[in-house]
Order: structure tokens, then C-alpha cells, then sequence
């Protein structure tokens, strides 16, 4: 019964998972945030030559991936337990992306995912490389090292958001 | 010997190796994702290189539309208020309004300064 009035505006606090009391005190920094050189870096590039970021700015960017992280997060983890799952994968955060307004992301992260799992696949998989990448695509991903799980998810980014057209494999896949 | 070099040329363009192929650290994305919730556990180790483009991607917009609002105000540095201005003048970026405007009364400077204008009008 003391419980209602304890729980914030409501909204999205939900994910918020308890340290929102205490802003700038004892937890440490480099648990909450990125650093706030890379971040500096970033923004810079985004920025033409002649612009100035005050440190407040740089602060309160900081701030602001932070909660994008756990935004981006909470909603793919209540997918998950939807769907009885305990690993949240890559597929499960372009989800929640798209979901909460960030579809423009999803398009430039596949090709960045898909940079990545060339590169991942040269170095663990090389023999199977050049042969015929319609053919790869369609047996669904090499099965790389049976360690990692997560990575026979593989075909799905490319196959299965089907919300995309996937802009890689240019006509290939004419079978 | 450092591995970044095996595939950071092909990834990271200008990010020079620094924190590896990606330009955020992905261990401490993993970390603040792991503060999202209790129930965030288990997390893919592709969750995390997702989140390092897409911070990127969410910084360079969020920088981007800070600035048009430091443009309109005629000025050169970017302001946290300008940022706070952003915030509120995109719809995606609602999830970030409480924090904008509650970390320092100050915050709603922009907003309440031309209220004020306008009202004095």
C-alpha cells in the first residue's frame, strides 16, 4: 500500500533500475557512462570545423546514451521474457529500435553488422568464403564456432527484417 | 601485439584503433546495458558491437540537431541547452525529456525564455 506513492512519475522510470536517486554521487562514473572522449570525438565529426562544445553539452550527450542504451535495452529484454528467451541478441535490439522510432538506425547497423561477420568469417571460416554468396545466404550462415549461440541468428538480420530491403547481395540471390 | 589491427582498417574508418575495430568500448556498453534491469542477464556478444554503431549513429543526430538550435541562436559553441532544445523539439528523443529538464533547474532556459519574450511582447 506504501508502495504506489513511492514509485516515480511514472512514464518509462520503469527501466531505470534504482540509481536515478543519486545523480552525481557515489556510483562510479565509469559504470554509468561512456567516456567522455569518445563521445567528444563523435560529436566533433558531426559538426562542421568552426563549431565549439561546451562541456556541458558533452556532459549531458554523455548522459543521454546512457539512457538510449537502457531505453534500447529494457524494451528488448521485455521481448525476450515474451518470448521465454534469456539471451538478448543483436536482432532483438534492431527490434526494439525500430520499434521505439530509431528505424533509420537499422538499415546503416546491418551493414555494419554485416562488415563485421564477413570479417569474423575470413578469420574463422576463410575456406568457405568466395564460393557462392546466394547459396551461403540461403543454407542460413555457415555455422561458425558452435560456442557462441547467438551467432546462428545470423541469416535472420538479413532475411528476416523483412521490414528492410536489404541492400547487400545485389541480385544475387536469383537462384 | 595488438589484435585491433586484424580488422579495424575495414571497420572503423578513422577511429585509429583506439578502443579496437568500434569507437565506443564494448564492455562498457555491456555494463550500462546490464544496469537497464534485473532481468537483463544474458547478453550476445553481438549485442554490444549493435550498440557501438548505434550510439554513433544516436550522438551524430543528437549533436546535429543541438547545433541547428545553437545556429538559431546565432552562436558558435554548443550549449547543453541546445541539447536540452533538441530533446524536445524531436519526437524520438522523448524518452530523454525528464532528464534534460530535471538534472538542473536551469534546463528549461530556452523554453521559458521565450515564453517570457513572448509574453512580455
Amino acid at each position: 500500500m506504501a508502495e504506489a506513492p513511492a514509485s516515480p512519475v511514472g512514464g518509462g522510470g520503469s527501466h531505470e533500475s534504482g540509481g536515478e536517486q543519486s545523480p552525481r554521487s557515489t556510483v562510479r562514473e565509469q559504470d554509468r557512462f561512456l567516456p567522455i572522449a569518445n563521445i567528444s570525438r563523435i560529436m566533433k565529426k558531426a559538426l562542421p570545423a568552426n563549431a565549439k562544445i561546451a562541456k556541458d553539452a558533452k556532459e549531458t550527450v554523455q548522459e543521454c546514451v546512457s539512457e538510449f542504451i537502457s531505453f534500447i535495452t529494457s524494451e528488448a529484454s521485455d521481448k525476450c521474457q515474451r518470448e521465454k528467451r534469456k539471451t538478448i541478441n543483436g536482432d532483438d535490439l534492431l527490434w526494439a529500435m525500430a520499434t521505439l522510432g530509431f528505424e533509420d538506425y537499422i538499415e546503416p547497423l546491418k551493414l555494419y553488422l554485416q562488415k563485421y561477420r564477413e570479417m569474423e568469417g575470413d578469420s574463422k571460416v576463410s575456406a568457405k568464403g568466395g564460393d557462392n554468396s546466394a547459396r551461403k545466404d540461403a543454407a542460413g550462415p555457415q555455422p561458425g564456432p558452435s560456442t557462441q549461440g547467438q551467432m546462428g541468428q545470423q541469416g535472420s538480420f538479413t532475411q528476416g527484417m523483412n521490414y528492410m530491403q536489404p541492400q547487400f547481395h545485389n541480385g544475387d540471390i536469383s537462384s | 601485439m595488438r589484435q585491433a589491427g586484424t580488422y579495424s582498417a575495414i571497420l572503423s574508418g578513422g577511429v585509429s584503433g583506439r578502443t579496437g575495430p568500434h569507437s565506443l568500448p564494448l564492455a562498457r556498453i555491456k555494463k550500462i546495458m546490464k544496469r537497464s534491469g534485473d532481468d537483463v542477464k544474458m547478453i550476445s556478444g553481438e549485442a554490444p558491437i549493435v550498440f557501438s554503431k548505434a550510439c554513433e549513429l544516436f550522438i551524430e543526430e543528437l549533436t546535429q540537431r543541438a547545433w541547428m538550435m545553437t545556429l538559431q541562436g546565432k552562436r558558435r559553441t554548443l550549449h547543453k541547452e541546445d541539447v536540452a532544445a533538441a530533446v524536445m523539439a524531436t519526437d524520438i528523443f522523448d524518452f530523454l525529456v525528464e532528464m534534460v529538464s530535471d538534472s538542473n533547474g536551469t534546463q528549461m532556459a530556452p523554453a521559458t525564455k521565450s515564453n517570457i519574450s513572448v509574453a512580455e511582447r
